[in-house]
């Protein structure tokens, strides 16, 4: 990419190589290419295209369009995204497309032919990144700084490319014609993030900016543990303060960190806390819960004395298949809770029937809308059974009102926030031995799932909380 | 009806300066009067604020996208209206301007939705609800290099990828320093583009630069691994006109691929010897007029325009296609009559057909990139004199408005004519 009259102190900047002062600088071109290697001319002639994202500063759930012009007509282009996880693993994925008749590939619109997905998807780019050919196993792309963005590198490349045969490094520019950077947040500008540790809970606070009061969620994920912030961030960049709440696997909270240490109390102070607060309306208060935590939401609107506005359950049981508390995420060494192919899931023993009485939902006692989501590939977790269960038992209660059920076919245990990768499979444990827990979900029916959901969701709340 | 109702939402929250956003409020009470507000701190740490009149409509929702503002400081149907309608709050000093300096951080504005149609009073009161919004001149990838070659200052906004790009030497005008705004934005369309200091407001009048400094900043560009060398563009605006034809007119080095001049003169060529340059000035001296505000009015120094070559830029000797982009109310340089003699002297030289003019009705002199607001007059400093005045750009703020949204248009798509280039065939194309 060097040309043939290029200055030597354009050389020196670009490449960022320093002589010393005693090196004589040679300013002519071929003496240059003992320092820096072969060097690819380049005609003056050639054309560059131009690839744009818009906007290039995104929302997580934000549509982004992205175009790449000055093309040939009918041509086959490649349009890769690239980033890296926290961890440092590189993802991507690739979509082949046919540019129109003025040499323009205009993803919003046009259909990919191959590549990590195919049709219409405008944010397939970003749903079907996986990790690249030479990153780790059982991987699963979760954000844990929620203050900074993903930055995602978007690239042109001549003809339909992908990593299968062989990784594609990015010196290697034969072949890429343009780039793009696009941020992807999970917090609007002037959302606050508060680290909650008093009355013994253990919780991230996102407040929406703006005077307040907020209606709130508390929001709740399953049995992996810790404390994960960025559904909160979202809903809150909406203007609905969210608590994320942890309770099991988390350093802060006393006791060993594979067993479930807290119990109704616990639970109850983290509700009146968000009542309490100066900047929460507290008769707005909804609940949301993935996996384990859905029962552990439905746990808080029927046992515990705190009347929420709405539940909302992704992928639950409808109870808990073990002791609560108490229950041990060590019991995984159970072989019982590993399918035929040695993954954990617990669909066998999340099944209605299997759930001892005494630990089952009283939803008679119910007095709030339920939004139920169903992911019916759900691996993991009986989501359907459960659903069907919970409906006849309202139904039977006379309070089949309060129900409604979104079901989504080739949709997994993961249902989360939109234009987010799906782990059919990741990694669950190492200890005593290496499992992984098998979630299910098919690429593009989950990606369809998710962003229905979450608008179906943010719909839900907007209509319980705001009233 | 409690604050915690209303729903407020900017969208997108963080934005190119030159992106439309949409703002919304829902779950109003229906038919309520509401006011939609902006409010900036601007790097010199002045408060601006631009607010519009809104009614709710029967399920409770504004989108000020769609819907009308009664009244403010804009009315009607102003998707962008809370931006460029801005102005210094009541009690600020006289006389300010809204420039952007540091354009590795965003502009932020707080928008707000205050109950009623207020007209003062924003911060005496909470809103019913506020967002905050990012205004970025600055793509994510783009880079910013400083420039300190050959003599030459500047900086350099390299797009991200590996090009090679279209190049752009981006001028302003006399107020001097180094204006990094516009060629940052240039960069984050798919320029390289190079914003040039040629005057410093420090230095005194005999360490004025010639063309040749101009030639060498164009070939720097040039000479980018990552600029297409015959692709390059040059920006003017005021007195940055004056630079970008006189390089285009006689400079055999600097050969630009097209020119867009904006609020600008061919009257007179930068490379005039400067004691016959002292001289008309002196003449002009006493046009120098002022409004009823004492704003100081430059636009008459060059009326009539004169008909000696020797002190216009010989445009009929330009060779490629050039842009010229004023206001018809510009207070502060004739450039509507300028363009009007361009366009003789180009149609008896036979190269008119490469002259595009565009003349805004009461647009103004400082057409800017597109949702800043209107700079009627503001404070400058002469720079041969080292005195303070406050002077008339002119313009009507929402004509001036459309202007710079309209033009910014244009000057990217006559940009990305001339220096991009569309591949009419598969075979043609050396990727």
């Amino acid at each position: 990419m060097l040309k043939a009259h290029s200055s030597v102190t354009a050389l020196l900047r670009y490449t960022g190589i320093s002589i010393p002062d005693k090196v004589a600088t040679c300013r002519n071109i071929t003496c240059m290419q003992h320092l820096f290697g072969a060097v690819r001319w380049r005609s003056k002639f050639t054309a560059a295209p131009l690839l744009t994202a818009q906007p290039a500063r995104a929302l997580i759930d934000e549509q982004i369009a992205i175009q790449g012009r000055f093309l040939p007509p009918h041509w086959p282009v490649t349009v890769r995204a690239h980033m890296h996880s926290e961890e440092g693993d590189l993802w991507e994925a690739f979509s082949h497309y046919k540019t129109n008749e003025n040499g323009v590939v205009n993803l919003t619109t046009d259909h990919s032919v191959g590549g990590s997905y195919v049709g219409c998807e405008p944010m397939g780019l970003f749903w079907a990144l996986q990790p690249a050919p030479s990153a780790r196993e059982g991987l699963r792309l979760r954000k844990k700084d929620v203050e900074t963005p993903y930055v995602v590198q978007l690239s042109l490349w001549e003809g339909h490319v992908s990593s299968s045969k062989r990784p594609i490094e990015d010196e290697q520019t034969a072949g890429r014609l343009a780039a793009s950077t696009v941020e992807r947040w999970y917090m609007t500008p002037h959302t606050r993030r508060v680290e909650i540790r008093q009355n013994g809970i253990v919780g991230t606070l996102f407040l929406p900016s703006g005077p307040g009061p907020f209606p709130a969620m508390v929001d709740l994920w399953g049995m992996g543990g810790g404390l994960n912030e960025y559904r909160s961030a979202l809903f809150a960049s909406k203007g609905i303060a969210s608590l994320s709440l942890a309770y099991f696997g988390h350093k802060d909270i006393p006791g060993p960190l594979d067993e479930l240490n807290v119990g109704d109390d616990y639970f109850r102070s983290a509700y009146n806390l968000l009542q309490d607060h100066p900047e929460v309306c507290g008769e707005r208060i909804g609940l949301i819960g993935l996996s384990y935590g859905v029962y552990l939401v439905l746990r808080m609107a029927t046992h515990i004395g705190v009347k929420p506005m709405c539940v909302i359950g992704i992928n639950g049981p409808l109870g808990s298949y073990d002791k609560f508390p108490g229950i041990k995420s060590g019991d995984v060494v159970n072989y019982q809770m590993l399918d035929e192919h040695g993954n954990f899931s617990l669909r066998h023993f999340t099944m209605p029937s299997m759930i001892p009485k005494e630990n089952q939902i009283k939803f008679e006692m119910l007095e709030c809308p339920l939004l139920c989501i169903v992911g019916e590939d759900d691996y993991n977790c009986a989501s359907m059974e459960t659903a069907n269960e919970i409906e006849e038992i309202l139904r039977a209660a006379g309070k089949a009102q309060l129900f409604t059920r979104l079901s989504y076919p080739g949709a997994g245990h993961l249902i989360e926030p939109p234009y987010s990768p799906n782990a059919r499979v990741s990694l669950w444990t190492v200890k005593p031995k290496k499992i992984n827990a098998i979630w299910g979900g098919h690429p593009a029916p989950h990606a369809a799932a998710q962003e229905d959901a979450w608008k179906k969701m943010l719909d839900f709340i907007e209509y319980n909380l705001r009233k | 009806m409690s604050g915690s109702s209303v729903l407020l939402s900017v969208q997108p929250s963080r934005g190119l300066v030159d992106e439309p956003f949409r703002v919304a409020v829902a779950h109003l009470p229906p038919a309520e009067p509401v006011t939609l507000h902006c409010l900036h701190r601007s790097e010199d740490r002045h408060l601006w604020e631009a607010y519009g009149h809104y009614r709710s409509d029967q399920a409770g929702s504004v989108d000020g996208s769609e819907d009308e503002s009664f009244g403010g400081t804009y009315t009607g149907k102003e998707r962008m209206g809370l931006l460029w309608s801005m102005r210094p709050v009541p009690g600020s000093m006289r006389g300010l301007r809204l420039r952007k300096m540091h354009v590795d951080t965003p502009m932020v504005v707080l928008i707000s939705v205050y109950r009623g149609h207020l007209t003062e009073g924003f911060r005496e009161r909470p809103p019913m609800a506020s967002v905050v919004a990012e205004r970025w001149y600055l793509a994510p990838g783009v880079k910013r290099i400083e420039v300190a070659e050959r003599g030459v200052i500047g900086t350099f906004f390299i797009p991200p990828g590996p090009g090679p790009f279209p190049g752009m030497l981006d001028m302003w005008g006399g107020g001097g320093g180094l204006v990094e705004y516009r060629s940052a934005l240039l960069a984050s369309h798919g320029f390289a583009a190079m914003a040039l200091k040629y005057l410093d407001p420090d230095k005194s009048v005999d360490s004025e630069v010639g063309i040749g400094y101009f030639e060498t900043a164009f070939q720097i560009i040039q000479e980018h691994p990552q600029v297409m060398a015959d692709r390059v563009g040059i920006l003017g605006l005021s007195f940055g006109t004056a630079v970008a034809l006189t390089v285009a007119a006689y400079s055999k080095i600097a050969r630009p691929r097209c020119c867009v001049c904006i609020s600008g003169s061919h009257v007179y060529p930068i490379n005039l010897p400067r004691d016959r340059m002292m001289l008309e000035m002196a003449r002009n001296e006493g046009i120098v007029q002022m409004d009823e505000e004492n704003n100081v009015i430059w636009r008459h120094r060059i009326l009539p325009i004169t008909k000696d070559p020797n002190l216009k830029v010989d445009v009929g000797r330009i060779e490629c296609p050039l842009l010229l982009i004023n206001g018809d109310d510009d207070q502060n340089w004739a450039t509507v009559e300028s363009a009007e003699d361009i366009a003789n002297m180009m149609s008896v030289a036979g190269n008119k057909h490469l002259l595009t003019t565009l003349t805004y009705p009461r647009a103004g002199h400082l057409i800017e990139p597109p949702f800043t607001p209107h700079i009627r007059a503001s404070n400058f400093i002469v720079h041969h004199t080292k005195q303070k005045v406050v002077l008339l750009w002119g313009g009507e703020t929402k004509a001036h408005a459309d202007a710079q949204e309209h033009s910014w248009k244009r000057i990217l798509t006559f940009l990305r004519e001339y220096l991009y280039i569309q591949p009419s065939r598969a075979s043609q194309a050396k990727l």
